[in-house]
């Protein structure tokens, strides 16, 4: 089906979130969405899947205008979302997960017809290509299969129109191809593919067409063959954009970080790293590679002293850090940027100043007995919103209410602003702007630079790629392979993360 | 050099430690059945003596006559039987629903033991305990559908007491609008009709308590557990004022009709099983036929289906178009029919009028009884029975004759409770949304 969004608008309070767009895909067409986080791609989808309605625009689908007051509308229309965060109840099978919403039903009392389900199922799945066991629990299936579960439950609801929304964010490389065969067997059976993601070599693949979103507006369209990844990135972010990390060759120094047998377990109690060597000198970055959720967590929580470790040994120069506090670690010269920032890196509710200070507000000068100098604070803090390049209105303004972006720059101005021996940096650049993630890579080559062992963890291969002078492959809570950052390819570092042998795929 | 072969998803730790459990469990169960044989061999010679009676209570008795060997050898079969297939079947063996086949011989075995000999009716016991299993079946069953379907229901307490305060009044009422005496020969009509509308307007209230809880919880997004201890104590307060103040003073409002055992016709005659089983209250049969009710509606309907949906992943069913809040509200509005029901019980059944504080706890034994139960119907009847055998540990003990304070005997479901839910229970998963507000777009 074709289907059309004309002058799409939607306000939000203080945004507008999307800006008279326009945008549009025949059958069997797959349209490339690309924008950043925030270009307003989610509340797009949102509005054509009826759980938003837009405040001027319409919708239509097959040239006739379409209004959807809820998602039930919107499905029955044949727009079938599969949402970056999948939406299938753990504890159902793969039939009661795909039927939901859509069952039939026999008898008085609405009996759920289970075989006329299944058998559909297994009839789409074959149709498709979409391997998948109907009798099998989701909460028992790789992320990937559960992705292919979400299709089809699209397909199972009759959607023409399917809307993929980041789709190889849980991911390996591997499975991304796998999902790329599946779009083109559904393009080529008629179906019509909305594909959103902030990844340009990903568009460039899959899609016919590319529309690139930037804060709420089309920046403009591309048809792969005729546009490059430097032109979208320059379209993305509205300017010229550097997409390789300018660094020089790494001078690595004596080891700063060494792990020997590290084991540490996860919230559930189980062995979430599983004895990880790892040694990060001074001087060089280590880049850990790997799919969400393969210890890379528990590896820094261990690391930094968040979380306490089964056996093994851990130590910064000369310390033994097993058993150390993360403040002897921060003392330590350790610096680190969490993961999550607004839950380990920041309290939200409280000002920038006050955040700058989290790692030192107990020593002088900024507190002296138990109370603080707020004059030191403010000076202190005055200067890193200067050093760092920090947009606020002023220090004293609360950390909920700046851009992801600056928050980052907040926590990484902080954790900088101690003598670094070793940054630990987890995500660094997760859900920020091309702007910011290129001042984040800068201001960590820089650390690399000045003599600090740098451990980056990320599940970005383009950012392992670009910044590590050596990338450390880790699956299934163990480092299953390293390779020199020059000579890794894509895909070798992709085969690894899917837990390939290591030998047969760095060879 | 090697192919890239990909390792396959090695067992998981879990896994790994479950299968342990699963081990462990097996080798204790095997050893009870040994040790049990053991105490078989010194036993055999004494007697044990049972007896039930065969068409009514208190009528012609039959003797089951066995020793306590006997018993132990039983005993020790199950027990050895379920660690073997504990063993054989490893982790995925559910071994909970085993264990009532397990405990049974052994407490017939210790009250035997403690008989030592001398002869015991059991009829009164074994169909006490399905007596107050009912209420506590009813008020799990309700326990079930309000967190099956996202909500927390610890008002389930309040509730019964309240239906117990308003059974009482409303069938007091209509009963006395008949002006009939017991001697009088239409007063079994005008009984039955007040029962029924005592009943009705416990219902009633229960389902107006569950849309308040609702209303607070889905509306309002209060903590669910905030709501539900306010209503408990809204409910407490209540009632006692209108004991104390009302119906002290105008007792002709809280002497309700009771509601006496049931004859099933033709299933009552089946000897010893006919008055254990099918001359009993009639809540007893209500709530049986509730669980099985409950769990083909759960477990094989349309409805069933979207309401487990929303109590494991509100967001999975919103975003197919289901209205999430509508079956939260509609599911506590349910439960409240059936706390309501599980409430007139206390005070048309067991007691025969309203007390101060009569539920005494047995809304939150009906919670335990849910969790005991897996969150399943059926799973939730066998729990509490289990509660409703502690409840009667009064009778036995008197049977057997053992000397202990009442006070004590009294607290014995409560120390069961706390020892099923705690020790026994483990690990059981329940709705994984229960207790958490859904923003619905």
């Amino acid at each position: 089906m074709r289907l059309e969004l004309r002058d799409i608008s939607k306000q939000f309070p203080g945004v507008l979130a999307n800006d008279r767009i326009s945008i549009s895909a025949d059958k069997g067409q797959v349209l490339g969405l690309l924008g950043e986080n925030g270009a307003g791609k989610t509340t797009l989808m949102n509005i054509l899947s009826g759980l938003y309605r837009p405040d001027s625009g319409e919708i239509l689908i097959d040239g006739e205008t379409r209004v959807f007051h809820d998602p039930a509308e919107a499905i029955r229309a044949g727009v079938g979302m599969v949402h970056q965060h999948f939406m299938l109840v753990p504890v159902f099978d793969v039939v009661e997960a795909v039927a939901l919403g859509a069952e039939t039903v026999s008898g008085p009392l609405g009996t759920f017809n289970r075989a006329a389900a299944r058998a559909r199922i297994v009839e789409l799945s074959a149709q498709y290509g979409l391997n998948v066991d109907p009798d099998d629990k989701i909460e028992s299936l790789p992320v990937g299969v559960r992705q292919r579960v979400e299709i089809l439950k699209a397909l199972y609801r009759h959607s023409d129109i399917l809307v993929l929304d980041e789709p190889s964010a849980v991911l390996t490389p591997l499975e991304t191809e796998e999902l790329f065969g599946i779009i083109r067997s559904l393009t080529a059976g008629g179906t019509t593919v909305i594909f959103i993601t902030h990844k340009l070599n990903e568009v460039l693949e899959v899609a016919d067409k590319i529309v690139v979103l930037r804060r709420g507006r089309v920046a403009g369209t591309a048809v792969p063959a005729e546009t490059t990844r430097q032109a979208l990135a320059n379209m993305m972010v509205g300017r010229d954009v550097e997409l390789i990390v300018p660094k020089g060759p790494a001078n690595p120094g004596e080891v700063v970080l060494r792990l020997k047998g590290l084991q540490v377990r996860d919230d559930r109690l189980e062995m979430a790293v599983d004895g990880v060597d790892l040694e990060v000198r001074a001087g060089e970055i280590v880049a850990i590679a790997g799919v969400q959720g393969n210890g890379q967590t528990e590896l820094v929580e261990a690391i930094v002293g968040l979380r306490a470790i089964d056996s093994g040994e851990m130590s910064i120069g000369d310390t033994r850090i097993e058993h150390a506090s993360p403040r002897q670690i921060s003392d330590l010269g350790v610096a680190h940027i969490p993961e999550d920032r607004g839950r380990d890196g920041l309290i939200n509710a409280m000002t920038v100043a006050e955040n700058y200070i989290l790692d030192s507000y107990h020593r002088p000068p900024y507190s002296r007995r138990g109370v603080f100098d707020l004059a030191a604070v403010a000076a202190r803090a005055t200067q890193g919103v200067k050093d760092f390049d920090i947009r606020t209105p002023s220090i004293e303004t609360v950390a909920a209410s700046l851009s992801g972006g600056n928050q980052q720059k907040v926590v990484v101005a902080r954790e900088f602003s101690r003598p670094v021996r070793l940054v630990v940096a987890a995500q660094p650049t997760r859900g920020l702007d091309v702007g910011s993630i290129e001042y984040i890579h800068r201001r960590i080559v820089e650390q690399r630079d000045q003599g600090a062992a740098i451990l980056i963890i990320s599940t970005e291969l383009d950012e392992v790629l670009a910044v590590g002078d050596r990338i450390a492959v880790m699956y299934e809570g163990r480092i299953v392979g390293i390779l020199a950052g020059e000579s890794a390819t894509l895909e070798a570092v992709g085969l690894l993360m899917g837990g390939a042998e290591f030998g047969g795929a760095a060879a | 050099m090697t192919a890239a072969a990909v390792i396959a998803h090695p067992e998981g730790l879990a896994a790994r430690r479950a299968l342990r459990a699963a081990r462990i469990r097996g080798v204790v169960f095997a050893a009870l059945g040994l040790i049990s044989f053991y105490f078989a061999a010194s036993a055999l010679e004494t007697a044990a003596l049972f007896s039930f009676w065969i068409d009514k209570q208190g009528g012609q008795s039959a003797q089951l006559q066995t020793s306590v060997g006997a018993l132990w050898i039983v005993a020790g079969v199950a027990s050895g039987v379920v660690g073997i297939l504990q063993l054989v079947r490893g982790a995925a063996f559910p071994w909970r629903r085993w264990l009532f086949i397990v405990f049974p011989p052994y407490i017939a075995v210790t009250i035997a033991a403690l008989l030592n000999g001398t002869a015991a009716n059991l009829t009164g016991v074994i169909s006490g305990s399905l007596v107050l299993a009912a209420p506590i079946t009813l008020g799990a069953l309700a326990g079930i559908l309000s967190e099956r379907s996202g909500m927390l229901n610890i008002a389930l307490e309040g509730k019964m007491l309240a239906g117990a305060c308003v059974a009482s009044i409303v069938a007091s009422v209509v009963l006395n609008t008949f002006n009939v005496s017991p001697s009088d020969p239409g007063y079994g009509t005008a009984a039955l009709v007040g029962a029924m509308a005592g009943i009705a307007a416990a219902m009633l209230t229960g389902a107006l308590m569950g849309l308040l809880l609702a209303w607070l919880g889905i509306r309002h997004k209060v903590d669910q557990i905030i709501a539900g201890t306010v209503i408990n104590i809204g409910a407490v307060g209540i009632t006692n004022f209108l004991f104390l103040r009302v119906l002290g003073r105008n007792t002709e409002l809280n002497t309700p009709p009771t509601i006496e055992p049931l004859r099933l016709p033709l299933l009552a005659d089946i000897p010893v099983l006919g008055p254990i089983f099918f001359s009993t209250k009639p809540y007893v049969y209500v709530a049986i036929i509730f669980v099985i009710i409950l769990t083909y509606l759960l477990f094989r309907t349309r409805w069933g289906l979207r309401l487990r949906a929303s109590g494991e992943k509100p967001a999975a069913a919103g975003t197919v178009g289901i209205n999430v809040l509508a079956i939260r509200y509609r599911a506590l509005l349910l439960a409240g029919l059936l706390a309501g029901l599980a409430g007139s019980y206390l005070s048309l059944s067991a007691a025969g009028s309203f007390q101060m504080g009569m539920s005494a706890g047995k809304g939150f034994i009906a919670l335990a009884a849910m969790i005991f139960g897996a969150w399943h119907p059926i799973g939730a009847l066998g729990a509490a029975l289990v509660f409703g055998f502690a409840d009667q540990a009064q009778s036995l003990l008197s049977i057997l004759g053992v000397q202990v304070p009442p006070q004590l005997l009294n607290s014995v479901p409560y120390i069961v409770t706390i020892i099923v839910v705690a020790g026994v229970v483990g690990r059981v998963r329940g709705p994984a949304s229960a207790g958490m507000p859904y923003e619905q777009g």
